[in-house]
């Protein structure tokens, strides 16, 4: 019987993948604004 | 006395819009790899890194490209929004810097069976990182506005050449990093599915690059005005 040529499970690097960048781009986007809004107040 | 911060605060409004944007243009385009865009035949779901990853490093490598263009106009004009125009870029820079470097080796992993290997693109690669990271440091060591922006622009060069020699890093050495799929003299390899996703990353993470710098630029000019009144 001939073999069967199966996927690679490897989802779970996928799935790191794109939880690590989203977290990334979060934190960065809230350390931003958290900076906008202190230098909007007049803090440095 | 007070200080106007009106140009600023409008500068940072709109990078705040564009970042909101670019977060959703992100999620829409993840969206649509995860569930629209077809499994890879050999490396089965780890291939979908390849649309998170590829976009970060656009951007990383557009934001480096741009501080280095930045800089070398600053050794030449001294216009001060040149400075703080690449002093956002760097940071911005290196924040998408930061999950090309962490993308990279969960993909590398199952499919290379290494998380790094210390080849010259992903060498370099690492040393331009570093050099920012620097950079940066660099930045908030000096306190006199123009050593800093002179002093800085000078290191901000280096990323003329390192940018584009790590993009040709793929076809001068032997290394396990695939070459250019679309940045390439041909047509890109892509199946129409995969490219569509692919163009939609790429443009999302210009879009956020763009909202990120705004904001940061703005914050940048206000920090100026506000030390500025400061010292009367």
């Amino acid at each position: 019987m001939p073999a069967v040529d199966e996927l690679p499970q490897n989802g779970g690097y996928m799935v790191a993948a794109y939880v690590v960048a989203s977290i990334f781009y979060l934190i960065y986007t809230i350390a931003l604004f958290r900076r906008a809004a202190r230098v909007s107040r007049g803090e440095r | 006395m007070t200080t106007d911060l009106a140009p600023a605060r409008a500068l940072m409004r709109r990078g705040r819009v564009l970042v909101i944007l670019g977060l959703v243009a992100i999620g829409t385009g993840y969206a649509r790899a995860l569930l629209y865009t077809p499994e890879e035949a050999r490396q089965g779901l780890a291939q979908k890194i390849f649309y998170v990853h590829v976009p970060a490093a656009w951007a990383a490598m557009m934001a480096f490209g741009l501080v280095g263009v930045a800089s070398a106009l600053y050794l030449w004009l001294e216009d001060p929004r040149l400075d703080r125009f690449a002093a956002a870029s760097a940071e911005v820079g290196v924040a998408f810097g930061s999950v090309m470097l962490t993308t990279g080796p969960i993909w590398a992993k199952p499919i290379w069976g290494t998380w790094w290997t210390w080849d010259m693109r992903l060498s370099m690669t690492l040393l331009l990182y570093l050099l920012f990271l620097g950079y940066m440091a660099l930045r908030s060591a000096i306190d006199d506005r123009n050593e800093r922006a002179r002093y800085s622009a000078v290191i901000g060069l280096m990323s003329l050449v390192l940018v584009p020699f790590i993009h040709l890093t793929v076809y001068l050495f032997r290394t396990l990093h695939p070459q250019p799929i679309v940045l390439k003299p041909s047509a890109p390899s892509l199946p129409p599915e995969m490219l569509i996703s692919l163009l939609w990353g790429v443009g999302a993470a210009s879009l956020l690059y763009l909202g990120f710098v705004t904001l940061r630029y703005g914050i940048g000019l206000a920090q100026e005005l506000l030390e500025d009144a400061r010292r009367g």
